[in-house]
């Protein structure tokens, strides 16, 4: 669970757990701000069988639109 | 007959058997997610789920499809539940006409029963869950989202109350998307034009009213609550926050109050939006959260959306056609009826008497030159006055009858359209069509000769009224 699984970085932390202690674990990515529980398929959990088409390249965070667009402040 | 918040609501479903209790317990993921696009699959009779047995949580409670069919909307509007499609349009726009009833403010609300405003984890308090599998977190996607113009915060029509989509980044932190034409939009720009942060509040789990007006297409400066107290038909009842000048509906469950940050953009998404598609990932405003309030075991109520049919082809249903048949109204008084009912009005059927050949398709013009129709409104489908836009076979009998490929298609190129459709090419620019599907009128000269629609024998109405005693005996 510290690899994230959308972008591969390795900066991931545990977010929160369950209410009920022991049942479940949310972790997130600060890089890409993914999230994900441990109780959730592999498809979700392991970087290597994440949906290749929704991966995410952390050196590519630039080519995402900004929206909406930031506004000028008023001089 | 006004609902005084979801649980009141959800009584009332029960009372109508439209109303499903899972207790079995379920798993957040992919449990939740795969019921409520379960139940939208089971028609547009289908009845809310209300679960209780969540894992991981004590006392945790989701309210899934509580307006997600038409007998559940008619129950909302405090009519018999099998009123018909088209007649709870028609009443919907009688009341719309209501509009503004004045609100009623008081100082306390059940959701100030519980406070937290440290180590805030709002985990803690809502099943927060994925919906759709490539979704990039957990969401909140039917809270109404309460903020003021910064340049004019005293003006209570200007006050925004909106449903946008709200990614759960952390224990106190969410991404939401503004569109740049949306209320809060403007409200966000403004904000950041002055150099400050935007404060908002979110609301969850409302009584249904409020939810289908935060929904529906209103002008800028027309009040939402004011709005609910025509639809309910009595004054709407509010709350001020406690840390801002916003209101909030009297019934909440779960109050969020917060503040965007201005000047900032982050990584969020992607979702899987209304239209069926996946929206692609873009950096988007951030909400710090400051505060949470919260009825004794709140239930978290959220909306599924995927492809149609979902619930949001009923929480943006009549209430998009209503705005859409009061503007078609003021230049055509001959339009009978509107069914924006399909992704939120992407598609949509006209019913209108016609004067003259050419007369439909100008109605379908105007359709599109609507507030609404400039993002929405890319297909539009005219049929005549004595065709119900609301049965689909009917509508369906008039395009194969009365459409000449030839003659009855009008393509718009390079329309504007909502850029969320995945249709668009480039995002927010499209051709629109209009299909005139109404029986040709001189002076064209299919008018002259076209073969008479067969009408109902006289005594068809009389006889349906003895049909449906008999069957109910």
């Amino acid at each position: 669970m510290h690899t994230c699984p959308r972008c591969d970085s390795n900066e991931t932390q545990i977010l929160c757990e369950s209410p009920v202690k022991g049942c479940w674990v949310m972790y997130a990515c600060p890089v890409c701000t993914f999230t994900w529980r441990s109780t959730e398929p592999e498809t979700i959990t392991n970087p290597e069988m994440y949906n290749p088409r929704f991966k995410v390249n952390p050196s590519e965070m630039g080519k995402y639109q900004i929206h909406p667009a930031i506004a000028q402040r008023r001089s | 007959m006004a609902f005084k918040d979801l649980r009141s609501f959800l009584e009332k479903l029960e009372t109508e058997g439209q109303l499903l209790r899972v207790t079995q317990r379920v798993n957040p993921e992919p449990d939740l997610g795969s019921a409520a696009r379960a139940v939208n699959n089971l028609g547009d009779q289908a009845p809310a789920l209300l679960f209780n047995n969540i894992h991981g949580y004590n006392n945790g409670r989701v309210a899934l499809n509580v307006h997600g069919s038409w007998p559940n909307h008619a129950l909302m509007m405090g009519l018999p539940k099998d009123t018909s499609v088209k007649e709870q349009f028609l009443e919907f726009a009688r009341r719309w006409n209501n509009y503004p009833v004045p609100v009623e403010r008081v100082d306390t609300a059940p959701f100030h029963a519980n406070q937290v405003t440290e180590n805030i984890n709002l985990f803690d308090i809502l099943p927060l869950f994925r919906l759709n599998r490539e979704d990039s977190a957990c969401f909140i996607d039917k809270a109404c989202v309460i903020s003021r113009d910064p340049d004019d915060p005293e003006n209570f029509g200007k006050q925004n109350v909106g449903i946008y989509r709200i990614q759960v980044k952390g224990k106190d932190r969410l991404a939401i998307q503004p569109i740049p034409t949306h209320d809060i939009g403007i409200h966000l720009r403004k904000a950041e034009e002055r150099g400050e942060n935007l404060p908002v509040t979110i609301a969850i789990g409302n009584e249904p009213v409020i939810t289908t007006i935060a929904g529906s297409p209103l002008t800028y400066e027309q009040s939402e609550y004011e709005m609910a107290g025509a639809i309910q038909g009595e004054p709407y009842k509010i709350v001020q926050s406690k840390h801002s000048n916003l209101d909030i509906p009297w019934g909440a469950e779960v109050v969020i109050e917060g503040e965007i940050i201005g000047g900032y953009r982050e990584f969020e998404g992607p979702f899987g939006e209304f239209t069926g598609s996946y929206s692609d990932a873009r950096h988007q405003p951030v909400i710090q959260v400051n505060a949470i309030y919260y009825r004794d075991n709140p239930i978290f109520e959220h909306l599924y959306l995927g492809m149609s049919p979902t619930e949001m082809d009923f929480i943006t249903s009549i209430n998009t056609c209503v705005p859409l048949y009061h503007q078609l109204k003021e230049a055509f008084p001959e339009v009978e009826a509107v069914n924006a009912n399909f992704v939120q009005g992407l598609a949509a059927i006209i019913s209108t008497k016609t004067r003259f050949g050419g007369f439909a398709k100008a109605v379908g013009m105007r359709a599109m030159t609507t507030p609404h129709g400039l993002g929405y409104c890319k297909l539009v489908i005219l049929v005549d006055d004595f065709v119900d836009p609301f049965n689909l076979p009917q509508v369906m009998w008039a395009l194969s009858t009365r459409v000449a490929p030839d003659k009855d298609l009008v393509v718009i190129p390079n329309a504007s359209v909502l850029s969320l459709d995945p249709s668009s090419d480039p995002p927010g620019i499209t051709h629109k069509l209009i299909i005139d599907a109404t029986t040709p009128k001189s002076p064209e000269v299919r008018g002259e000769i076209f073969a008479p629609t067969v009408e109902p024998p006289r005594d068809t109405e009389k006889w349906e009224t003895i049909l449906k005693q008999l069957m109910n005996k």
